[in-house]
């Protein structure tokens, strides 16, 4: 039985590495996706989309509310409130883009911004967006300002903060070029407040030469747990799985092709006047399948760590990710196989569904820079389960609680396919 | 060795086979004889077990039905349709199905070399199919088809779009498998082929076994008489039925009418036969 189906197998590969339009599109193109796509993302682009966030406000003041509610105004940000533990860990499984949290005092210092230290903000961001930590930062600070603004814009409110911080650093006995300087800008403000005097464009002066001082809106703090050593080493570690996806995909269509091929060249009637059964038939073609992209992965893996930086965080769960998305595809090649009569046929479907798949699942774009409908779509690809499971193993750290959930569902379709796959197919004659 | 009783096909409402019975004894070569569409692939495949029959049944060598695997592996199937890897060598297509019959190690070693040696192909045996001829192809789809030593073999056309000399080693090939003691049956549309090789013929068409028996027997059931075509000095041709040609023409000769330009004797054949059974001619179909 097992001697039949390595036979099967081993006839396939064969078949594969000699045909070299077929290895072109198993090997060499998803090589092209990985390294193309890496180079795009790696030089940064793109407008601001809508970022979703979640916020953590550990303040718990008006003021802090009062944060909430300008970024959740904001055209550029989509706002979602949520306890500290349950941001990081969405953040960190790829769910949400970032998290904010508004770290205690913040309100009071937010309101006081001639006094004290500036209102501080922990910002933790998915590693693998890391081109728009630094629209976040840029939105984050933009919304602080506003708020000093606002402080400006309303003179009790400004002369009594002119006032606190002239007290605070007459009580603070702070000397020096910077705190003279402070001083003469907070006099002239409360000076300002008093006569009324709110002509447009006129800026705070910062009290001559050399005795500047920094207004700093916002002071943001960066997570380390999820900057430092989840983040991914490159853009290429987004797009080699995105390769990966295509090899495998290529392998998908090359096998379906070749159980059609079988049949049309008649290979497959004497197989079937052969004393083997279809299962060990079909079993062959799926070991084949799965060996071929379990190949094409490894090798792709293999190239990108040596050439590309990749840094897999576990090669044990790479090799879990890399057999569960093999598996899948192998059933769904063998699905794919059965519906048309000749290679024309199951070309066009197989390419035609493994496209929108591929489309649906991040295999062309990645997830992040679609929609939130279509995210939430991208959950019926197994292309999006195979690329969370390999980011989860090549660089999102997932423990394997959490490779659990992408590789299930991975060999669920798989043995899925292969049980439909089975149950479709007809022998020549039939 | 085979026997088909009532064997009966349709594929909708149209008979691809109709209550077909034949026994086929061991060790004897038997051909199916009709024109395309006749039902001879569509009895092969019953016979091989690939078609499920709609009524009747087929036992070979008195141990069930073909699509017993017990039963399958004394059977070997030469298909119409070339069935190779074209991408794969004459070696490697031979040890693929060598392999997928149960065969490993040294006996598949054995029965590969045996199989180009015995169809003349070990020179080219490491060439890809692709870049062999027809005639070659086909007789590679014979080797594959005799690796495991099958005691039934069934040739479905076997020499279908070959040159002549590929045509005359299937024949060498198929004497020499006639003189192993292998029971063969052969599909064919070439009179002259069943009339070489064949022990016995069944004359089929549109599902129905029409006649059958050994070639002479059938001639002389069926053939009818020998036609002599005479053309005269004068040019006009004259076609006389009978059952001594020989004669005939001594008899033409002798009446001194016309002075003979050239003539022809046709002793009738199969292609008689099939004519006198069906209204038609086997290439008219």
């Amino acid at each position: 039985m097992m001697s039949t189906v390595l036979a099967m197998a081993a006839k396939d590969l064969r078949l594969l590495v000699r045909d070299r339009g077929g290895l072109f599109f198993t090997l060499a193109f998803p090589f092209l996706v990985a390294i193309f796509f890496g180079s795009i993302f790696s030089g940064g682009s793109g407008e601001p989309r809508q970022l979703q966030i979640l916020v953590v406000d550990e303040d718990g003041s008006e003021g802090s509310s009062l944060f909430v509610e300008s970024l959740d105004r904001s055209e550029a940000l989509s706002v979602e409130l949520s306890s500290r533990v349950e941001a990081v860990e969405q953040v960190r499984r790829g769910k949400s883009v970032a998290y904010v949290a508004l770290l205690p005092g913040f309100g009071a210092s937010l309101s006081h911004p001639f006094a004290g230290s500036p209102p501080r903000a922990e910002l933790g961001v998915d590693p693998a967006r890391g081109a728009e930590a630094g629209i976040l930062q840029g939105l984050l600070t933009q919304f602080a300002a506003e708020r000093l603004q606002d402080a400006f814009g309303d003179p009790s409110g400004l002369q009594e903060n002119a006032r606190s911080g002239l007290q605070a650093i007459e009580l603070s006995g702070a000397t020096g070029p910077q705190a003279e300087g402070l001083k003469r800008l907070l006099t002239e403000v409360d000076r300002f407040a008093t006569t009324q005097d709110t002509a447009d464009g006129q800026e705070p002066r910062s009290g001559g030469q050399g005795g500047g001082f920094k207004l700093e809106p916002i002071r943001i703090e960066k997570a380390s747990i999820i900057v430092a050593k989840n983040g991914p080493p490159n853009a290429y570690a987004i797009s080699f799985p995105q390769g990966i996806l295509w090899g495998i995909l290529g392998c998908t269509a090359a096998f379906g092709l070749s159980l059609v091929s079988e049949r049309t060249s008649g290979t497959l009637v004497r197989l079937q006047s052969a004393p083997i059964g279809r299962g060990q038939i079909l079993l062959g073609k799926a070991l084949a399948c799965f060996f071929a992209c379990s190949v094409v992965s490894v090798a792709l893996v293999i190239f990108g760590t040596l050439a590309f930086g990749l840094a897999p965080s576990s090669w044990g769960k790479v090799a879990v990710a890399i057999a569960c998305a093999a598996m899948a595809f192998s059933g769904i090649m063998m699905f794919l196989a059965t519906l048309g009569k000749t290679e024309r046929a199951v070309s066009g479907v197989a390419w035609a569904s493994l496209l929108i798949m591929a489309m649906l699942g991040g295999g062309m774009i990645p997830l992040f820079v679609m929609p939130g409908w279509m995210q939430t779509l991208s959950n019926i690809s197994p292309v999006k389960w195979s690329i969370l499971a390999m980011e989860g193993a090549l660089w999102r750290g997932f423990g394997w609680d959490e490779m659990l959930l992408p590789c299930v569902v991975l060999l669920l379709v798989g043995s899925v396919g292969l049980l439909l796959g089975t149950k479709l197919f007809r022998w020549p004659n039939a | 060795m085979i026997r088909l009783a009532g064997l009966t096909k349709k594929f909708g409402e149209r008979f691809a086979v109709r209550s077909l019975d034949l026994d086929v004894p061991r060790g004897e070569v038997f051909g199916l004889l009709g024109p395309n569409g006749a039902g001879k692939t569509t009895t092969l495949s019953l016979m091989m077990g690939l078609l499920e029959p709609d009524a009747g049944v087929v036992d070979i060598a008195e141990s069930g039905p073909p699509t017993d695997v017990g039963v399958r592996r004394k059977m070997g199937l030469a298909p119409q349709a070339l069935a190779l890897y074209q991408e794969l060598t004459g070696r490697e297509n031979l040890r693929f199905f060598g392999r997928i019959q149960g065969l490993s190690g040294t006996q598949l070693d054995e029965r590969v070399d045996h199989g180009l040696e015995f169809v003349g192909l070990t020179p080219r045996a490491n060439d890809l199919v692709a870049q062999y001829s027809g005639g070659m192809q086909r007789r590679l789809n014979l080797a594959a088809a005799i690796l495991h030593e099958p005691q039934v073999l069934l040739l479905d056309e076997p020499t279908v779009g070959v040159d002549p000399q590929s045509r005359n080693h299937i024949f060498d090939n198929i004497e020499a498998l006639k003189a192993q003691g292998r029971t063969i049956v052969y599909s064919t549309h070439y009179m002259e082929e069943a009339e070489r090789l064949c022990d016995r013929v069944g004359i089929l068409d549109q599902g129905e076994l029409l006649a059958l028996g050994g070639v002479n027997e059938l001639i002389e059931a069926h053939g009818g008489l020998g036609v002599l075509t005479i053309t005269t000095e004068a040019g006009e041709v004259r076609s006389i039925e009978t059952e001594n040609p020989v004669i005939a023409l001594a008899d033409w000769n002798r009446s001194e009418l016309e002075t003979v330009r050239s003539f022809e004797m046709e002793r009738p054949g199969l292609e008689r036969v099939f004519l006198n059974l069906t209204g038609r001619t086997l290439r008219d179909t």
